[in-house]
């Protein structure tokens, strides 16, 4: 596909709390999925950055193209139907799409992990879950069966998993929700991996366990200095945890800030209707808000700004030109033609 | 579990009772067991009456039947008309058979696991399309067919092979045998692995799998495999009590006495306690490795709980 220029991939920003250098730097990251109605394009041009240390959240619909990204980085991306057509994955600063796989595949899991959604379907249901934990050892350490399952003790512990000793020989099915969301942390903490990528990580939880559960990631990341990508489209999870937010249109950062700034004043017309359309209780009574419409087709993305369709603001210019990366200040950037008077609102 | 298998054995006792004693009427009511005993003539009325009298044909079938039951329980199986008792004839035939149903199932384990797993990770490739094609023309070519087909080439045109199995069968004469016996349900055994292997690919446990960072022979064979073999060994378990059962075909073609060689000259002759007796026996094998198969599935797959 041509690269138009200035696309609006390229907002990207350096947090203000950033604590450390670069830890990974996604640049203008282009993927799609070739299927039999035709080319889907899932990403197109995204850029973002985490620090040593730093929690990026990255917000967005489904379908918004934040997945896909994570599982582009890390490695995981169904290939085919999925085709990584442009753009780096700089991983301490090394090109992690340029690198050959066996390379690659001893990064993954060691230095950098994933946690999944729905942690039922994403454990092994045959593989005892001490197994399935020890075998990081096993694989990337060279560790004996009989000490890796010490460690998947151990880790059992650390995620706060009652009678770890006991459970280490469970299925993952005679786990609850939580406690085996808790094991996928466990999991990808295990060999102390300095980036963590958590795709949705409370989603499939009960509202009272989703908080326990984002807690603990947030403290277990706190203390071993991770860069944590927290995939989203919780607003309240992100408000929480995060330090900066990268917020996801059809596959393009629509907004980039710190999370504080964006919660007071969002500089996109999309981040202003996703915060509207939180539920308030002080508006009890009235009509909840929506962003009306629905997410674009990415067979077919609208001309101009994707948005436009759906935005309250639109005028002809967004029609026809891609909105590029607008600075709003040091820290912050926003795809928006009209980046000005939404800050302004 | 304790307890499950009791229910099951318990449930084995009707199914037993009502599958000899509609073998046992099938044989005593739909043919005369006399009939053949005299060669090519009718037996004299005097002769018949002798026979039925001395085998107890002359009283009524639940009576016979009954006899007969108790004493199977005892170890007798009775005698076959020529005098030989029929647990002679298993003694020999038995060990036979499962030394070709080994050589089958391994046959079955070996190619047909392996060719599933490689078409079921190339789902559309040539490799794919070609092996299908193959399992289909195996499944759909009836057993005497490839049996009679190898034996003339390889036995008799290229004499790689005896055509004619000897009385020992010892596993080398049975390669040829057992791969014939195997190829249907290696078609389908291939199959099965396939369609389960590509199913299983694209699951989130494997996509976990890749993200830990293991090496891909480990993702396939600890995380793919183990999950993607539960249907395929219970197809396999329940395989080897059918082919426990005997090969008719396949043991009249390579000429080897085994359980299927033995049930046909039985039926063959008219030999009432030969048949009823190898029936028999092969409905508790066939019983047993079923309730074997289920609690092997609980095994594999954690998730059944057994109560």
């Amino acid at each position: 596909m041509p690269l138009d220029a200035g696309d609006a991939g390229d907002v990207q920003v350096t947090g203000p709390r950033s604590r450390g250098e670069r830890l990974l730097d996604v640049r203008d990251l282009r993927v799609e999925f070739r299927t039999r109605d035709g080319v889907a394009r899932a990403v197109n041009g995204v850029s973002w950055a985490v620090d040593a240390g730093e929690t990026l959240a990255v917000l967005g619909e489904s379908g918004s193209g934040k997945s896909v990204t994570a599982q582009a980085v890390m490695g995981i991306l169904d290939v085919p139907p999925g085709r990584i057509t442009g753009g780096e994955v700089l991983f301490k600063g090394r090109d992690l799409l340029r690198m050959k796989e066996d390379e690659r595949r001893r990064i993954r899991g060691a230095e950098m992990a994933m946690i999944f959604q729905d942690a039922l379907s994403s454990l092994n249901p045959v593989v005892p879950v001490g197994d399935q934990l020890g075998e990081m050892f096993v694989v990337h350490r060279g560790m004996s069966r009989k000490d890796a399952r010490a460690r998947a003790v151990e880790l059992m512990d650390r995620v706060r998993i009652p009678a770890a000793r006991q459970r280490v020989g469970d299925y993952p099915h005679q786990f609850s929700g939580g406690m085996r969301q808790r094991i996928m942390i466990a999991m990808a903490l295990a060999l102390e991996p300095a980036l963590i990528i958590a795709d949705e990580p409370t989603t499939a939880l009960d509202v009272t366990v989703q908080a326990q559960v984002m807690d603990l990631l947030a403290e277990l990341r706190r203390e071993y200095r991770m860069g944590l990508v927290l995939i989203t489209h919780d607003l309240g999870v992100v408000a929480d945890v995060a330090d900066r937010i990268a917020v996801m249109y059809a596959g393009r950062i629509v907004e980039s800030a710190p999370v504080h700034d964006l919660y007071r004043a969002p500089a996109h017309p999309y981040t202003r209707g996703l915060l509207d359309s939180i539920p308030r209780l002080d508006r009890k009574g009235h009509a909840l808000h929506a962003i009306k419409g629905l997410p674009p087709n990415l067979m077919d993305i609208p001309p101009g700004c994707a948005f436009h369709p759906r935005c309250p603001a639109a005028r002809d210019v967004c029609r026809t030109d891609v909105p590029p990366p607008h600075p709003v200040d040091e820290h912050r950037g926003s795809a928006c033609h009209f980046w000005r008077e939404c800050l302004h609102d | 579990m304790g307890r499950y298998v009791v229910r099951r054995l318990l449930q084995m006792v009707p199914v037993f009772i009502g599958a000899t004693l509609l073998i046992f009427l099938m044989v005593n009511v739909m043919g005369d067991p006399v009939a053949g005993l005299c060669g090519e003539r009718q037996c004299d009325a005097a002769t018949t009456a002798r026979l039925k009298q001395e085998f107890g044909l002359d009283r009524p079938v639940w009576q016979q039947y009954l006899t007969y039951m108790g004493n199977v329980f005892t170890g007798d199986f009775g005698t076959a008309f020529n005098g030989q008792p029929v647990t002679e004839l298993m003694a020999t035939a038995f060990p036979v058979t499962a030394r070709l149903t080994v050589v089958a199932i391994l046959f079955e384990i070996v190619i047909g696991i392996t060719l599933g797993v490689i078409t079921g990770m190339r789902r559309g490739r040539p490799v794919d399309t070609g092996v299908l094609l193959a399992t289909l023309v195996v499944i759909s070519v009836p057993t005497f067919v490839t049996g009679l087909l190898l034996q003339l080439l390889l036995g008799v045109e290229w004499g790689w092979i005896r055509p004619s199995v000897s009385p020992d069968a010892a596993f080398g004469e049975l390669l040829v045998p057992g791969l014939v016996l195997a190829s249907v349900s290696l078609a389908y055994v291939t199959r099965l692995t396939r369609t389960s292997i590509a199913e299983n690919r694209r699951s989130d446990y494997v996509r976990t799998a890749v993200a830990k960072g293991l090496p891909r022979r480990r993702v396939v064979t600890r995380h793919l495999l183990r999950n993607s073999l539960i249907p395929v060994v219970t197809f396999i378990g329940a395989d080897i009590g059918f082919l426990m059962g005997g090969a008719i075909v396949t043991e009249r073609i390579f000429n080897i006495h085994g359980v299927g060689y033995q049930l046909y000259q039985g039926i063959l002759r008219q030999n009432t306690q030969t048949v009823v007796g190898f029936v028999t026996v092969l409905v508790l094998v066939f019983l047993v490795t079923n309730l074997l198969v289920d609690l092997l599935y609980a095994v594999l797959d954690p998730r059944i709980r057994y109560a």
